[in-house]
């Protein structure tokens, strides 16, 4: 006899092959149609007043959770209206009888047979919103709600629904839904977010305890968790095709304005001398141009280096620390105190204006320097703040300069190439620099495939054209551009998600002078990923000024921050050049407010000058203007805007212009360094304070860039083709040398390390959706949906400054606690240089021994990718040889295999539980419940604390241990895995 | 070589220069402060800080700084203080009658009633105030009073870290510009263990034990290496204080069933927990009163979060009075200041709910222990303490008081990147609380 399911199935096929084709002929779908109101105030009624068609597609069943993308410009993400009618209309032929009809929606829908309004979900958000808001939703009405047969999906947050009977004659019938999105609150006149939750409608065929969703062809889709789960990911993956293709479209339309700047670009090469290449010099290997250069460097310092004299003391190793931490901050770079540099030998030699120079070679008791450091008199002692030399750092700057002050060019211990690093090693590598995660074993396999010669430039060719490239560059461009959205209230200088624009940005491989155009524009969504979103600093008082520190260190390679309220004490910029580049950005004058300024009255109070000088007042009028004539000059780049009126335009011209060969050469140097540890220039986001160790590499790189389009990934190709990219580690290297001989172990960066953690064990990184308002009661401006995270930088912080449990994400929490322990910022409120410095410290090692998140990659549960593993028919030694290609590209040295296969020995035959008592003793199944959920919504009721203590509790328990390997074997795989993820080797890229 | 470098091999060179693996930065005098910023500015011998963290907003009008009764359930309802006034150990000072146990001690206890700052009423954003003593910057993250304290002072022993916390993790609560190394180590709960060193659920000794030899091998590979041997040696350590000798700091079993009991409930023994890690060496502990399934609210007190903030503020007075006797007792409390914040205050008028909305321009913060020159209270505020009239306080001469308490010169520099920053924003300890 069938089960109630079977039988229902069946049923649903039956009425399939009825359908599939339309009454007109043509193939069955949904018609969308999204509708704008037309002209008039922003409607708070329910429903919008008259609508027109703003946009149509076609979709399969009446089952929907997203819409594609509405792009604007040159295609970032942009809003549609407030509010949007969804109308969905398809012709749906059921066979005659009484079925039972399920419409579900966030926004208040309607469904429409054949013009008769059958079903209606009330526009339940702004009753919600009047107690929500205040976190007081009331978590008794939780526990009664739908419950329509045995496999039924119950409404998740935040969706209302309304079902009923309803007879069909077997005809067919036009069905409506229509819902509203983005429906505006009616009482501070505020939009809720535009989505669509979980809009359906579903039906039960007479008889039936089954549902599906309503189909008008022969597609079905059973509407139970797994059923939509699997529909979800399917239609996401259409998404994302139909997303790519409007992106493509919108910037076609400007290809004309691109083509055009691209031929300024050529004609700006052909009038402009081209960086000769040097010839290769003898018994240095090269497999491309970069190469060459590497190697003319490397001959020119030795040469230098040859007759310099050695004392006791190492100028690098003893010397230069001392000046960096206790002198540099002063004396370094362009502006400097005193106008004394202490950043070459030549400079301090020359000397300032009050001691004139600060050494003299072999006598350090007639040294200004000395004399400084050792002072007593508080006018005169160095450093000016801070504390005093301690007296061993003294007596190495005398040693030093007792011995002669010997100060090479670069601190080289060896001149000496590393050879070519091994197959695997370098298939590791490039893959975590290109796709920020290990490579997994099928992708080791294809490496081992491909002939020797090709291997290397064919995985790279391959790894270039893999969309994990945009996920490897996210957490550098969120850090560089300081993207921080936060989930609820606006506060400590927030922006709007705008990550979403960077990863299509990247998915696209937008060329670089694009992208940087599309950041200054700010156009398109400012709360739900567009480029507008940059444009916001919440609780800033010149949030444009914020914005110019970043622009300018990104693109420009020119540090601001100091400028922000003062001129910049060791910097060249003044205040008045960031407050110009800030209304640049802003498209009109900055009046400076008192809070963005010094009193220096105040400053001067304490004897000594003060450090900073202040020459803008408070209240002054700054013009847009453009700030680096030193770079480019205002009226050859100008007119190469699209809109030289506008100012932002303006700018973006005045920062992308092939002129200005500054901003190829900050690209290009921030590529390298990705890629080669260090820049050509160290200080990729601040060019003041050191120099190019490689100026003519430097040069050649940005017309490469040039060149190919401002296509980053174009010269990623030539680095990582070079001989010197691929060189083996020197693992007794702490930092890659400015030589370029040898590259040191590199810190992997914390998102690659979780992200390929997660890769390699093969559990689900399975989090919270990255959304505290998950049944959508906020307005757009107090809450956002950043969707469920698949990679660690989708996360952000959850940092909970309320300190309420019930704010709390406990498994964000998990791998957020792991992620910040390694450099990942969950909150970014301050630009970054994209270059991150995390030492080694003790909460590290720590989380990975005993936090939740190893807790969840260390016990072998069903949808462990090592349970899955373990299971395979296959010797022991397979199994260990695999589980460290899987975790460290390598295959176990002779001890390594001992020591694991011996332990997995025993039982190893036997791993396998037998197939498990099948139900006899088993408990009976619970009755299914809907799960209870903890939102914004209700966040000040005590249950929703209670609740969310329970689901912490869960989530640092971890998901059972699988009962299809013999519990004792299973046990010890465990041990051997977190044996395997706590090794020191992931810490490093080699 | 870079600054990174450089501060790597110095780390390694402080770590060869002693015998025992050092994690965590060795204890400092208080004496070692810069010469260079050299203010008259009162120092104690607090040798450690507990800083209790009310989230919400305590409502100082109910507790501290009580003024005359009004009514949240008349229609309409009255302003004021919703209990009764009860007398303290001081004379003069009162506070409601909720905190009977408090105003025995309070000759050991000064509420400084006059705080008040403009940042205004946003949760995150005053939380962010008053745990950093800075309005939040465009161009730089500040660190905590947690994290300055472990930076100036370091940890009493190189074997503990210098600060823990018993709540959420979150910026406000971090280190800063300070650097990682400076942050807190964390736990939610006393149960949970601190996260990271408490082995999970089901990890019994012998199995961490067996998980350790099988590391070994993994381990000797990265010996040779310079940069891995630095994670490899943090991991000892990591290792080490996952093991009985730091982890019996937080068995709370070892203390007798009375000494819990006087404590009473989860945040009584987040206060016990504290005492037991300032005993073993800790320097600065938060501990976080976020028990919000009491009243949904916690102490933010809107509407009808107001009907139960009775039973908030008598846990309160139990585990705080346990706190200042159980110091007292084991001749600790000179040594250990006592600090209980919240982000703002609340008015003295209740809102249509019955409850009360957030206030800024006067809260009390209060201070206990730590070798102060108490007065039950200090500060006058105006008959609803909506705003002081005697001594106002700001948020950073409050923070330069607990600085001035522990031995720190709240206006030394410390340095951001190359930017000097003083420890507080210009803030002048109290100076009647020194002498």
């Amino acid at each position: 006899m069938s089960s109630p399911r079977v039988t229902s199935l069946l049923l649903c096929v039956a009425f399939a092959l009825t359908l599939g084709v339309s009454a007109f002929g043509a193939p069955a779908g949904v018609h969308v149609e999204l509708r704008e109101p037309t002209a008039g105030p922003i409607a708070t009624a329910p429903w919008p007043g008259e609508t027109k068609i703003a946009e149509t597609f076609t979709d399969e069943v009446f089952g929907f959770f997203e819409l594609p993308q509405k792009y604007v410009a040159t295609g970032v993400r942009a809003d549609r209206a407030f509010p949007t009618l969804f109308r969905a209309t398809a012709e749906v032929r059921l066979p005659a009888g009484k079925h039972r009809l399920l419409l579900r929606s966030r926004g208040t829908a309607r469904l429409l047979i054949d013009g008769k309004k059958i079903l209606e979900t009330p526009f339940a958000q702004p009753a919600a919103f009047a107690v929500g808001n205040a976190g007081e939703l009331p978590v008794e009405p939780q526990e009664t709600y739908l419950n329509l047969g045995p496999e039924f999906r119950f409404a998740t947050p935040g969706n209302r629904e309304e079902w009923g009977a309803f007879e069909f004659t077997g005809a067919p019938v036009t069905v409506v839904l229509e819902t509203v999105i983005g429906g505006i609150e009616p009482k501070g006149k505020k939009p809720f977010r535009p989505e669509l939750g979980e809009t359906i409608v579903a039906f039960s065929p007479a008889g039936s305890t089954a549902w599906w969703l309503l189909s008008p062809s022969e597609r079905t889709v059973p509407y139970t968790d797994a059923g939509w789960a699997a529909y979800e990911a399917e239609r996401r993956a259409h998404l994302a095709t139909v997303n790519t293709a409007a992106r493509a479209a919108k910037r076609a339309e400007s290809s004309a304005y691109w083509a055009s700047r691209r031929a300024a670009a050529n004609a700006w090469l052909a009038s402009t001398p081209e960086v000769a290449v040097p010839s290769l010099r003898a018994g240095f290997p090269a497999t491309n141009v970069i190469d060459h250069f590497i190697a003319d460097r490397i001959a020119t310092v030795a040469a230098e280096y040859a007759p310099l004299k050695k004392g006791s003391v190492d100028f690098y190793r003893d010397v230069k620390p001392i000046l960096e931490t206790r002198c540099f901050s002063c004396h370094q770079g362009a502006k400097v105190k005193g106008g004394l540099r202490l950043d070459s030998l030549a400079a301090a030699l020359k000397g300032g204006k009050v001691d004139g120079p600060a050494l003299i070679a072999g006598h350090p008791e007639t040294s200004p320097i000395i004399q400084r450091i050792t002072s007593t008199d508080s006018e005169e002692v160095m450093p000016a703040k801070g504390d005093p030399l301690p007296t061993k750092e003294i007596d190495v700057l005398k040693t030093w300069i007792k011995e002669g002050a010997a100060w090479p060019a670069f601190p080289v211990t060896s001149f000496a190439l590393t050879p070519l690093t091994d197959d695997l090693t370098f298939l590791r590598r490039v893959t975590l620099d290109t796709a920020g995660v290990v490579p997994s074993e099928s992708e080791i396999a294809a490496f081992r495939a491909l002939p020797a010669i090709s291997r290397r430039t064919a995985t790279i060719d391959r790894l270039l054209a893999d969309p994990r490239w945009a996920d490897q560059w996210m957490p550098y461009w969120l850090d560089v551009l300081a993207e921080n959205p936060n989930l609820i209230n606006p506060t400590l200088n927030n922006t709007g998600p705008f990550r979403w624009w960077i990863y299509e940005s990247l998915l696209d491989n937008k060329p670089l002078d694009l992208f940087v155009t599309e950041l200054i524009r700010q156009e398109g969504s400012e709360r739900f990923g567009g480029p507008a979103g940059f444009s916001v600093a919440s609780q800033n008082d010149v949030p444009m000024a914020a914005k110019g520190i970043i622009v300018s260190s990104a693109f420009l390679g020119v540090e601001m921050k100091c400028a922000r309220c003062h001129d910049a004490p060791t910097h060249a910029s003044k205040q008045q050049d960031l407050m110009q580049l800030a209304a640049m950005l802003g498209a009109k004058a900055i009046k400076l407010p008192v809070t963005s300024t010094v009193a220096m009255d105040h400053l001067r109070l304490g004897g000594r000058e003060p450090l900073i000088e202040s020459t803008l007042p408070a209240g002054t009028a700054v013009a847009p203007a453009w700030s680096f004539a030193e770079f480019c000059d205002e009226g050859g780049a100008a007119p190469l805007a699209e809109r030289p009126g506008d100012p932002r335009d303006r700018l973006a011209a005045l920062v992308t212009a092939p002129q200005n060969e500054r901003f190829a050469q900050v690209m290009a140097n921030r590529i390298w360094q990705r890629f080669m540890d260090r820049g050509l220039v160290e200080t990729v986001g601040d060019w003041e304070k050191s120099q190019p160790s490689h100026p003519e590499l430097l040069r050649w790189l940005a017309r490469e860039l040039v060149r190919s389009g401002y296509d980053s990934k174009a010269l990623a190709r030539v680095i990582l083709n070079s001989h010197a990219y691929q060189r083996s580690t020197d693992r007794s290297l702490a930092a890659t040398g400015p030589l370029f001989t040898a590259p040191a172990p590199r810190r992997i960066a914390a998102e690659q390390f979780v992200d390929s953690l997660f890769v390699a064990t093969g559990k689900p990184f399975a989090v919270e959706p990255v959304n505290l308002d998950i049944d959508s009661v906020r307005t757009i401006e107090n809450a956002l949906d950043l969707g469920r995270a698949s990679r660690a930088w989708m996360l952000a912080s959850t940092s909970n400054e309320r300190d309420r449990p019930s704010l709390m994400l406990p498994r964000i929490q998990a791998v957020a606690e792991v992620l910040e322990v390694f450099g990942w910022r969950g909150a970014r409120p301050d630009a970054s240089s994209g270059v991150r410095e995390v030492a080694a410290n003790v909460l590290q090692p720590a989380l990975l021994s005993n936090g939740t998140m190893t807790t969840w990659l260390t016990r072998l549960s069903d949808d462990h990718g090592l349970t899955r593993l373990a299971l395979e028919s296959q010797s022991l030694d397979a199994l260990v040889e695999r589980l460290f290609l899987r975790m460290f590209t390598r295959t176990p040295t002779a001890m390594e295999r001992k020591i694991y296969t011996d332990l997995l020995r025993p039982g190893y035959d036997k791993r396998v539980a037998p197939a498990f008592a099948a139900s006899s003793g088993a408990a009976p199944t619970p009755p299914r419940v809907r799960p209870k959920y903890v939102a914004w919504s209700n966040h000040m009721k005590s249950e929703a604390n209670s609740w969310r203590l329970a689901e912490e509790a869960d989530a640092r328990r971890g998901d059972p241990a699988t009962s299809r390997l013999e519990p004792d074997w299973r046990r010890r795989l465990e041990d051997v895995t977190w044996a395997l993820v706590n090794a020191p080797e992931w810490t490093h890229i080699l | 070589m870079n600054r990174r470098t450089f501060l790597a091999q110095s780390a390694a060179l402080a770590t060869a220069a002693t015998t025992l693996p050092r994690a965590f930065g060795a204890s400092s005098s208080p004496a070692a402060a810069s010469p260079s910023t050299v203010v008259s500015a009162p120092r104690g011998k607090a040798e450690h800080c507990i800083f209790i963290w009310l989230g919400g907003g305590m409502s100082q009008i109910d507790t501290f700084d009580p003024k005359k009764r009004g009514n949240s359930k008349s229609a309409p309802s009255l302003p004021g203080t919703d209990y009764d006034l009860i007398d303290t150990a001081v004379p003069g000072v009162r506070y409601t009658e909720h905190l009977a146990q408090t105003a025995r001690l309070a000759e050991h206890v000064t509420a400084v009633r006059t705080v008040n700052h403009t940042l205004g009423i946003e949760h995150a954003l005053a939380t962010n105030y008053v745990h950093t003593g800075r309005p939040v910057s465009g161009s730089t993250i500040y660190p905590s009073m947690g994290s300055i304290i472990a930076h100036e002072r370091g940890a009493v022993s190189s074997e503990l870290p210098p600060y823990l916390l018993i709540g959420y993790p979150s910026v406000s609560r971090g280190p800063g510009f300070l650097g990682a190394k400076h942050g807190y180590i964390y736990l939610v709960d006393t149960e949970s263990g601190p996260a990271g060193f408490m082995p999970p659920e089901g990890i019994d000794p012998a199995r961490v034990a067996g998980r350790q030899r099988l590391l070994a091998p993994l381990q000797q590979r990265a010996a040779d290496d310079a940069v891995l041997t630095d994670y490899a040696e943090v991991q000892r350590e990591a290792l080490r204080l996952a093991g009985p000798g730091f982890m019996r700091h937080f068995k709370l079993g070892e203390e007798t069933a009375s000494v819990r009991q006087r404590y009473g409930g989860e945040f009584g023994q987040r206060c016990l927990l504290a005492r037991r890690l300032v005993q073993a060496g800790v320097r600065f502990i938060e501990v976080s009163h976020n028990l919000n399934f009491i009243n949904g609210a916690g102490w933010d007190t809107h509407n009808a979060g107001q009907l139960n903030q009775h039973i908030l503020i008598r846990e309160l007075d139990n585990a705080l009075s346990a706190l200042i006797s159980d110091l007292q007792e084991k001749r600790l409390l000179d040594k250990t200041l006592i600090v209980m914040g919240t982000e703002f205050g609340r008015p003295g008028q209740f809102d249509s709910g019955g409850g009360r909305g957030h206030q800024s321009s006067a809260f009390s913060l209060v201070l206990a222990g730590g070798g102060l020159r108490h007065r039950g209270a200090y500060g006058v505020t105006d008959a609803l303490a909506g705003k002081p009239v005697e001594h106002s306080v700001s948020v950073p001469d409050f923070h330069a008081t607990v600085y001035a308490a522990l031995g720190i010169n709240p206006a030394k520099d410390l340095v951001n990147a190359s930017r000097p920053v003083p420890i507080t924003d210009g803030g002048k300890p109290i100076a009647a609380l020194f002498g």
